[in-house]
């Protein structure tokens, strides 16, 4: 009898560790935690937070942080596209005109969706050709990363078979800290508020 | 002897229960074959597009698989993630961080909703795979049912799509299965692709890009390929209205793979 009760005991100990290992296993707390890397000053809602390197046109790796610091405007592009982005371009070169700030106070940023001709070398062709200036950079990148920024400027596009892109158009501004300030859809558009927001950032 | 058979005892159930009972058999992919995807709307994409073959998972992710992920990633929990990569409405599912709860033991083979497509993403990598593209998940949904009492998918899905959701969500394997041999491909849940964002033209169309005048003006049915396929029509608008971070309950994911 006591040998009985001893076997209980243990059996129940064991079905008690059981059940508790099981809930470990399905539901419980894990111990090997991870804690995230810590991103700086970033602001969590910062499109900067997208952490895919890119290449710039003068084939430098660069991620999205490095433009903080700087207001941003931004604009996603392909360079074989021969009808909305040369004007989407011309739209930020007039943004760069009409606010007339000093170089080096703010980023001009053009991103290809076009991952496969758009290489740094077609992008420095395409600079030069528009005679984009020292604050412009243009980013190639990766399938995966332009996509996902993409999806984070709500910009859409969609690649067809002869491989060019259908896109909508939009100017994104962004603050010194990746934050979306401003975006405005339509080639040709009104950027009054666009530009009255990056005067406002430059003082 | 006694003592003997009480170690033995012991022993015994101490192996039963210290088997690890959270490990989940790896999801089985399915092979689909290299083939053209005839776009839904015929001017925005005037050649059909060649689809390669890849491989599919057979079901959609579930709670339980999901689980797994989030345990390993600390930054995917509920109370952690980031809101620019997943709504308010993340896992809201669920009892806590890590855990389904107990009392929705129903739901934990079924497919995860409430989960954002940066998430479905993080995931899919974290299982060294990726989110099917619209082009390879129409072509892969497009296969017919093997159950041939099953007349016509169209109505079957539009049928789906006119009752509401239930307030349990059924388990996978719970719908068709077609003949690629992939489950619940529609009937059970709506799904995130890689590119969900591609379709252009918004509720909010003014006209002013190109692909909006090619997509709608004129009247956008026009150049619907399939007049009749309405359920192909929803799915085009659903994706669209859709944002990133957006965590809704009736919207999971299976991953695809490269050949």
């Amino acid at each position: 009898m006591k040998s009985f009760l001893y076997t209980l005991f243990i059996c129940s100990i064991l079905i008690s560790c059981g059940s508790n290992e099981k809930k470990s296993a399905f539901e419980g707390e894990v111990m090997n935690e991870h804690p995230t890397a810590p991103v700086g000053t970033i602001p969590d809602q910062s499109i900067y937070m997208l952490t895919d390197s890119f290449q710039t046109q003068n084939n430098e790796k660069i991620i999205l942080k490095q433009f903080a610091g700087k207001p941003t405007v931004i604009g996603m592009i392909f360079t074989h596209c021969d009808y909305a982005c040369p004007r989407l371009t011309a739209d930020i070169k007039n943004i760069n005109k009409v606010l007339n700030a000093e170089e080096g106070k703010v980023n001009y940023v053009l991103i290809s969706f076009d991952t496969e001709r758009d290489t740094p070398d077609v992008l420095k062709k395409y600079a030069d050709n528009l005679r984009l200036g020292n604050d412009y950079t243009l980013l190639h990148g990766s399938e995966e990363a332009v996509r996902t920024l993409s999806i984070l400027l709500n910009v859409q596009f969609q690649k067809d078979a002869e491989g060019n892109f259908s896109h909508s158009n939009i100017i994104s501004v962004l603050d010194k800290e990746g934050l979306l300030v401003s975006q405005k859809e339509g080639l040709e558009a009104n950027h009054d508020l666009s530009i009255a927001s990056l005067k406002g950032m430059l003082k | 002897m006694k003592y003997l058979l009480t170690i033995l005892a012991t022993a015994f159930l101490g192996v039963i229960y210290a088997q690890p009972k959270g490990v989940l058999s790896e999801k089985k992919m399915v092979p689909i074959p290299a083939g053209i995807y005839d776009p839904f709307f015929i001017k925005t994409s005037p050649v059909p597009i060649k689809v390669a073959a890849f491989k599919l998972d057979e079901s959609a992710v579930t709670n339980l698989e999901y689980l797994e992920f989030v345990k390993a990633n600390p930054q995917w929990r509920r109370s952690k993630v980031n809101r620019l990569f997943a709504d308010s409405n993340y896992l809201r599912h669920w009892e806590s961080d890590v855990s389904i709860g107990i009392n929705n033991k129903d739901i934990y083979n079924s497919p995860v909703v409430h989960v954002s497509w940066f998430a479905a993403q993080a995931y899919a990598k974290w299982k060294n795979k990726r989110l099917p593209t619209v082009q390879e998940w129409e072509r892969a949904g497009i296969a017919p049912p093997k159950d041939s009492k099953i007349k016509s998918v169209v109505d079957y899905i539009a049928k789906w799509y006119s009752i509401p959701s239930p307030k349990v969500l059924p388990n996978i394997k719970s719908t068709y299965e077609n003949t690629y041999g992939l489950h619940d491909m529609h009937g059970l849940i709506w799904e995130w692709t890689f590119n969900f964002n591609s379709f252009i033209g918004t509720g909010d169309s003014r006209g002013n890009t190109e692909d909006e005048i090619k997509a709608f003006c004129a009247g956008g049915s026009i150049n619907v390929k399939d007049k009749s396929d309405y359920a192909g029509y929803l799915r085009f608008s659903y994706r669209v209205s859709l944002k990133g971070n957006f965590c809704i309950a009736n919207l999971g994911f299976r991953c695809a793979k490269d050949n």
